[in-house]
């Protein structure tokens, strides 16, 4: 299986993982198709895509998960700190 | 211009122009803000090298400068119409139809139009702004892209913001008859912009959701969408203009596509009742010969330029009105399999002629944005004539149709026609009666020429075998 492969579903995994927060189902970008299309347009996107969801991981460990992690952020962003998140 | 010009209900999303109605002349605004995307594409030859291939629509320029004014029945102020770039025209198709009326193999053939055509653009500077089933249209079995303004210069790096799009309107309703038997065309008529990954991934079997192109053409936008919704990611357009998406994953996510659903077949194609039915109903030889003959005699002296065939089964009346002389046939037919089997006819004999879904009794409504974004049956083209061949016992012995209400619809569809009408006794008839009650005391052919002698002209009756022909003219 390809490295690829294996990414793709810990990433499934991962997006399942955290517990529901409340769905606003009107707002609906289309994130799921450009997410996609990051992962598929190589490395660099893949690491985008990865960083986004790295806290769910790390969640897992014990450590709190950040909400609306953007991956830009090189660790937790001050808004977020000031959230309590 | 006199004030005929009306906007077509369905073009109302894109604002880089309109679609209007001009007294039967098709005509296309296109806006200043659309202007240089318009004339890239214009410049690239790109699009003119489709319509010679036709596969997209002509366009012609009728308005090189924008002082062309429209005199519509929109306000003025309307956004685009305040600064116009040019006026197109495009030739008027014979038939529009709806990705809700096509069958299996017409969705796909679709798709793979839209595909082919956007990675064709791609290789040469040009994208397309969205992915529309709606945006294309058959003309005969060949899928032809109708929007014209859906084209415009690709910039390097961007996504395809379509991807979602062509999932919902292409993809997932091929999936579900080729992995669950069920054709599209109930739910997409219901949707009206095709079916939800979110929605077709609950019925997919579990087993399917591993496989690599379900896996990231659904599952994995599906994962990433709820993600966005309940708040857990949050993905700004500087994030993806950092990122990119570089041009040759973008070719090789459309081959991608386009090698998975060129693949897809109906789940457990049997053949169904009607499609063999050309080869299995109760008609002699001698008495298929006659009734030939008798719709070569109409055909060739109604010369109608658009038929349309009610119950249209595999086509072979559809096939043999065109040979007699009609431009354009449209048939309609509600079994899959028949619709299939015509769309094959059509396809590998290159004819004139569009199998589309239809049930008599249900329709296609008017619906969408202010219940006209999508016409209707009703709102289509009319017919120069209609062949109803053993099709009208499924409405007043199926569906208990009363037989005037059934001539009155009849009569509304075109102004000549043939009905071959089917008797009591007629085999196919008594299998429909077969463990329901006879309620239908008034279905026989004397009640059915009566009832027809009272609103339309009789030109020619025949009895073939147990059957009755008969040529009716408004």
């Amino acid at each position: 299986m390809k490295a690829i492969h294996i990414f793709v579903f810990a990433l499934v995994f991962f997006a399942a993982l955290q517990p529901d927060a409340p769905a606003l189902a009107y707002l609906d970008p289309g994130t799921g198709s450009m997410l996609l299309q990051l992962l598929l347009g190589g490395v660099a996107g893949a690491l985008v895509v990865g960083k986004l969801y790295w806290h769910r991981f790390t969640a897992l460990f014990g450590h709190t998960a950040r909400v609306g992690g953007s991956p830009s952020d090189s660790g937790e962003s001050d808004q977020s700190k000031r959230d309590g998140q | 211009m006199a004030n005929r010009s009306s906007a077509v209900a369905g073009s109302f999303r894109d604002p880089s122009g309109r679609v209007y109605d001009d007294g039967g002349r098709i005509l296309r605004s296109v806006t200043a803000s659309a202007a240089a995307d318009f004339e890239f594409v214009r410049s690239s030859g790109f699009y003119d090298a489709l319509v010679a291939q036709q596969r997209a629509i002509g366009a012609q320029v009728v308005d090189e400068d924008g002082s062309f004014a429209l005199e519509t029945e929109f306000d003025p102020a309307e956004r685009h119409m305040a600064a116009l770039h040019c006026i197109l025209e495009h030739p008027r198709l014979p038939i529009i139809s709806y990705p809700y009326e096509w069958c299996f193999p017409a969705l796909k053939a679709a798709a793979l139009h839209h595909l082919r055509i956007h990675r064709e653009a791609l290789e040469r500077g040009v994208t397309l702004s969205d992915a529309s089933a709606y945006n294309i249209q058959f003309l005969g079995a060949k899928p032809i892209f109708i929007d014209t303004l859906s084209f415009r210069a690709y910039r390097e790096g961007e996504f395809w913001h379509g991807h979602r799009q062509f999932c919902e309107q292409f993809l997932n309703p091929l999936l579900l008859r080729a992995y669950l038997g069920i054709p599209h065309n109930a739910w997409y008529r219901g949707t009206l912009e095709g079916i939800a990954s979110q929605d077709i991934l609950k019925l997919l079997p579990w087993t399917k959701k591993f496989g690599w192109n379900i896996l990231t053409q659904l599952v994995l936008p599906s994962r990433f969408d709820e993600s966005a919704r309940k708040g857990k990611v949050a993905v700004d357009a500087k994030v993806l203009e950092n990122s990119g998406f570089p041009r040759t994953a973008y070719l090789n996510l459309l081959k991608r596509l386009e090698s998975w659903i060129a693949g897809l077949t109906p789940r457990g194609q049997k053949p169904t009742i009607w499609q063999n039915y050309s080869q299995v109903n109760s008609y002699a030889e001698p008495e298929v010969s006659a009734k030939r003959a008798f719709i070569k005699t109409f055909i060739e002296a109604e010369k109608p330029g658009m038929v349309w065939d009610l119950g249209c089964n595999t086509g072979d009346y559809s096939e043999l009105a065109l040979s007699c002389g009609a431009d354009y046939v449209v048939g309609w037919d509600f079994d899959q399999g028949a619709l299939e089997a015509a769309f094959d006819r059509a396809q590998s004999k290159d004819l004139a002629f569009t199998p589309l879904f239809l049930d008599a009794t249900n329709p296609s409504p008017d619906q969408g944005w202010a219940q006209a974004e999508r016409g209707g049956m009703g709102k289509r083209d009319r017919p120069d004539a209609c062949l109803a061949l053993a099709f009208i016992h499924h409405l007043a012995i199926a569906r208990n149709i009363p037989l005037p209400e059934i001539i009155d619809w009849l009569l509304a569809v075109a102004p000549c026609g043939v009905v071959e009408f089917v008797p009591k006794e007629d085999q196919t008839v008594q299998i429909m009666l077969q463990i329901r009650e006879d309620i239908f005391a008034g279905y026989d052919f004397d009640s059915f020429i009566t009832c027809l002698e009272s609103r339309a002209a009789i030109v020619k009756i025949e009895k073939v075998g147990d059957r009755h022909l008969v040529w009716f003219k408004k």
